[in-house]
């Protein structure tokens, strides 16, 4: 009777075990999916940075319009009837990183190109500036509500895996961060024009000594990270389905602490400091408190830079200013 | 430089001199930039409707009337002047603002320039304990509804709930009144926190909620967190009713969520711009629809619209300085046909009469009034 | 004497506004007063130290909560508490700046707005039961002084901008001081300061101290000109503002600050009658300022040192110059 007892403790010991365990991947995976972004709109913070040392407030605005353009072209030009909703999407983040990319390319034009030579938190303040511009741009032009993807956008379909239910289309969205994530990197580390990029990184003067043009591959890194804002912001319009002018703020400010986190101009760096960023998120609002995610979140950056002054994968250099 | 600076602020003052003469000026302080936009441009637009049409019905005693709309950002520094910029252009009343905080950065201004306040959005409960005898409001407060939401699950027969908010004054404040109320009514609370509005991913909280298994989500906050958690709770295959409150009646809800995923959802609330029941009101929602093409997004532009009804017909009834428009409203304002009912204060601002009516998000996506 | 006469023609005209203008452009110049004391406070850190710092806002709030909570639960006149407020907001900046003073740049000014963020998230979540959550603290008096009561914007007007110029004195002083020098070598080349001895963690913690001092007694103005506070005073977004203000008015430089924060406070209310195109005209002119000067309205310059002064001074006391003016009949 007893032994029983007791046997029956165990097992419900041991289903409530398996259950956390359960839980605890569920919670990783959704660390995944959200860190998957943040590393995605990182990117583009860091590669700025790593060329200007500028950080770009604008980034997360230039995310948003890419939000928008998705909209616009999803449902203004009517690629959504088309049958293969994958491939419509496909196209439309195409057609976006070009829109984005060009839009970066009059931002860095207009806003930053005159001051590059001037203190670099005075091209902050300009970022700031043309953040204000494009959200309320954004505004004027969309009005004010919540615009919500059509419905049937996306493949609703659910993926059972050990027991644990995923939406299939958070697979594809990590994968295509992952991807874009990947180009990039070989982009910069295998191609020639992105040997002139790391060395224009390293010291504009001398590149330019050495025959790069310098201006050219500063808005050539502009517009490649804002088309991978913007190709960001289809990705989370078409995923989560609603968006609005404003939520550029947040994400921005979100990838932003994953760059830092990563070691801001590092490539490498913001995809592990977004995907960390993701993973503290998730467990800090699963096992301590939903509300004070943000905090602990901050905290644990803070210790991060405690320990590691350059972020996680960053280089010990001496700055410049 | 600053010399500069003081004559150009010398200029600008002289520049915003006083406007015309026979006109009852009307103050709407809303927010037009900022987070809560939307809902600013959506008051605008109804009151200057009802504006367009008072005028042209030959405005108030023959007078025309003029709306003079003024930004608060949805943010309180912002509002405190807001309201000094409607003062100065000296306004007969004021209809606003959204956000609880802000109002309450304006009250003291309206206060001591003796001008009427008739807010529409603002539900904190100190609001109206301050005794300002020249703020009203329209909207019920966080007390009112908090009983009408626990009445709602106790009703429904849930007895296990999740019970979440969003941080924001408004949810925060409603899940603060709702939390003692339940407990109080044998509901067991499982889970307790806040999200993070503007996000997009809640999972987490989802996955966590679902490991506690509630019977029911309270959800307090606004409509497009409330539509994501119906959309990501289908998406992970977990099913329960969630009920929201007012700032969730928003068609724009079954959209973010998807029909299938939007069904079964209650909320509490006045009724909608899309349920009112009079006939002028049904007339007017008409008009709005024509005219721009869509319903306002939420019940507070109606809420504005009811303000502004109410002060009209104060201002008919009692004439336009301070002492007559507020005495009015305390005393003499008797089941007034507003749009979301009949409108009366009592002696402390607050409106009178029970506005909630649950509702259910059915099927084909239509919200439907719960008996 | 003619070096004087802009400074007197200023404070002249600071005098005017509460006899011509009305309630609300007295207001926005209250606004402005705000956010140039803190501007100023905060100059000291990024103009001063070179420091990247965007969470000003959180010491401002430290303050502000002080002042509220002390004269709500027990009652302390508005004014008292703001020699307390300050030291909270100070010990606070001690406190975390200590750990992260060796960060450089930009991680340094993730990690600030990382404590706005922090602080608006602990106070939005009524910490140890005392903040009043999301909407905050009601019931704050207003202010005496010497029994007399201050709540119309002209009295405020006094109040901010008497707090104002007693912040450009001292901030003035402090800037030619020993202690503003080091500050502005640490910022010129902070390896070079450490070089000639000059503790630089310690001067840029005293920065911060400081400057956070000097927030948190803004904070007391802030709240008992609201009469209640809330974490909505305290965004990312008022931190950004304040940042931009000095950057646009000129780092280091008082007279640019204030003229920032004229612009960035004053343009928004400028713009009003834009309505929804208001902010949108607000950033443009951001950027507009800042591409045309791009060191800021004001630059700041290098300190003017009399050098040939100071050798004279060295070799010997000089005859007094101003013995001849002292003769009296």
């Amino acid at each position: 009777m007893i032994v029983a007892e007791r046997l029956s403790w165990v097992l419900k010991l041991r289903r409530g075990h398996k259950l956390n365990m359960e839980v605890f991947f569920q919670q990783f995976s959704n660390g995944l999916a959200i860190g998957g972004i943040y590393a995605l709109i990182a990117l583009g913070y860091t590669m700025v940075y790593g060329v200007l040392r500028l950080i770009n407030f604008a980034h997360g605005d230039l995310f948003t319009s890419g939000a928008f353009l998705g909209y616009t072209f999803l449902v203004s030009l009517a690629l959504g009837q088309s049958a293969g909703t994958v491939g419509a999407i496909l196209l439309v983040v195409l057609l976006v990183m070009g829109v984005a990319a060009f839009l970066g390319y009059v931002l860095e034009r207009c806003a930053y190109r005159p001051l590059r030579r001037s203190n670099r938190l005075n091209a902050v303040v300009s970022a700031i500036g043309a953040s204000i511009v494009i959200q309320n741009s954004i505004m004027l032009i969309y009005g004010p509500q919540v615009l919500v993807f059509p419905a049937g956008m996306k493949p609703n379909v659910i993926v059972e895996i050990f027991g644990l239910n995923f939406p299939l289309m958070r697979f594809f969205l990590f994968g295509a961060s992952v991807m874009l994530m990947l180009g990039l990197y070989f982009f910069i580390n295998r191609t020639r024009l992105g040997t002139a990029i790391r060395a224009v990184a390293i010291d504009q003067d001398a590149s330019r000594l050495m025959g790069i043009d310098v201006s050219q591959i500063i808005s050539l890194m502009f517009m490649i990270g804002a088309a991978l804002g913007g190709a960001a912001g289809v990705m989370v319009g078409v995923y989560y389905g609603q968006i609005t002018f404003t939520m550029g703020w947040i994400y921005g400010l979100k990838a932003f602490t994953a760059a830092i986190m990563g070691g801001i101009g590092n490539i490498p760096g913001a995809m592990l400091g977004g995907m960390l960023l993701g993973m503290v998120e998730s467990m800090a609002a699963a096992y301590i408190s939903a509300g004070w995610k943000d905090a602990i979140t901050f905290l644990v950056l803070i210790v991060i830079l405690i320990c590691r002054p350059t972020g996680l994968l960053g280089e010990r250099v001496a700055e410049k200013i | 430089m600053k010399k500069i600076a003081a004559m150009i602020m010398l200029a600008l003052l002289a520049w915003a001199g006083p406007g015309g003469a026979q006109e009852i000026k009307i103050g709407l302080m809303c927010p037009l930039t900022g987070d809560w936009a939307q809902e600013g441009r959506d008051m605008q637009r109804f009151l200057e409707m009802q504006v367009e049409d008072l005028n042209a019905a030959g405005g108030i005693k023959g007078i025309p009337v003029r709306l003079i709309v003024a930004d608060d950002g949805g943010n309180p520094r912002s509002a405190n002047l807001a309201a000094q910029r409607l003062v100065e252009s000296q306004v007969a009343a004021v209809v606003g603002t959204y956000g609880s905080a802000v109002t309450e950065a304006s009250q003291g201004i309206y206060d001591e320039a003796k001008v009427v306040q008739i807010a529409n959005g603002s539900t904190a409960i100190r609001l109206t304990e301050k005794h300002f005898t020249g703020f009203f409001r329209t909207c019920t407060r966080d007390d009112f509804q908090g009983r009408a939401v626990a009445r709602a699950v106790t009703r429904l027969g849930f007895r296990k709930v999740a019970l979440v908010h969003d941080n924001s004054s408004y949810a925060k404040g409603l899940a603060v009144e709702v939390e003692p109320l339940l407990q109080a009514a044998g509901v067991e609370i499982v889970y307790y926190d806040a999200l993070t509005p503007g996000e997009r991913d809640y999972s987490t909280i989802i996955t966590k909620m679902k490991t506690l298994s509630p019977e029911a989500v309270v959800f307090t906050g606004y409509y497009p967190e409330a539509g994501m958690i119906l959309r990501q709770m289908q998406e992970m295959g977990w099913k329960v009713p969630i009920i929201g409150g007012d700032a969730t009646n928003n068609l724009t809800i079954v959209e973010i969520a998807g029909r299938e995923a939007a069904a079964g959802y209650y909320f509490i609330s006045p009724p909608g711009p899309q349920d009112l029941s009079g006939e002028e009101a049904k007339a007017f929602m008409a008009e709005y629809e024509a005219k721009y093409g869509q319903m306002p997004g939420s019940i507070f532009a109606v809420l504005a619209g009811d303000a502004f009804k109410a002060l009209v017909k104060a201002i008919t009834e009692a004439g336009s300085d301070y002492e007559a428009i507020s005495s009015y409203l305390h005393n003499d304002l008797k089941n007034f046909d507003g749009f979301t009912g009949p409108i009366a204060f009592d002696a402390k601002g607050d409106r009178v009469g029970d506005l909630f009516r649950l509702y259910r998000i059915d099927g084909e996506g239509k919200f439907v009034l719960q008996p | 004497m003619i070096k004087a006469l802009p400074p007197a023609l200023v404070a002249f005209l600071l005098l005017l506004p509460p006899l011509v203008c009305s309630n609300y452009w007295l207001d926005v110049l209250n606004a402005i007063g705000v956010s140039a004391i803190l501007a100023f406070s905060l100059n000291l850190i990024v103009g001063q130290a070179g420091m990247f710092h965007m969470g000003h806002a959180a010491f401002c709030a430290v303050g502000a909560y002080t002042t509220a909570i002390m004269n709500t639960a027990l009652g302390t006149p508005v004014l008292w508490t703001m020699p307390l407020a300050g030291m909270a907001a100070g010990f606070f900046a001690l406190l975390v700046a200590r750990p992260i003073i060796h960060l450089r740049g930009d991680y340094l000014l993730l990690v600030t707005i990382g404590i706005v963020e922090i602080v608006r998230i602990a106070l939005t979540q009524d910490i140890f039961g005392l903040t009043g959550g999301a909407n905050g603290i009601a019931g704050i008096d207003r202010p005496y002084i010497f029994g007399f009561r201050i709540y119309k914007p002209s009295h405020f007007y006094w109040l901010i901008w008497g707090m104002a110029g007693v912040t450009i004195v001292l901030f003035s002083y402090l800037e030619r001081s020993r202690f503003g020098r080091a500050l502005n070598y640490i910022r010129e080349d902070n390896l070079a300061a450490d070089g000639i001895g000059i503790n630089s963690a310690a001067y840029k913690l005293g920065a911060f101290v400081l400057g956070a001092f000097w927030a948190g007694m803004v904070g007391t103005i802030l709240v008992s000109k609201m009469t209640f506070v809330s974490p909505a005073f305290f965004t990312f977004w008022e931190s950004v503002v304040l940042f931009v203000i000095v950057i646009l008015g000129g780092a280091g430089n008082l007279k640019g600050v204030l003229l920032g924060a004229f612009l960035v406070t004053g343009l928004p209310e400028a713009f009003r009658d834009f309505e929804g195109m208001r902010m949108f005209c607000y950033g443009a002119a951001v950027i507009l300022l800042m591409i045309f000067r791009p060191g800021g309205l004001l630059p700041s310059r290098p300190g003017d040192y009399n050098v040939a002064e100071f050798m004279k001074k060295l070799a010997g006391p000089a005859p007094n110059p101003r013995s001849g003016e002292d003769k009296r009949p």
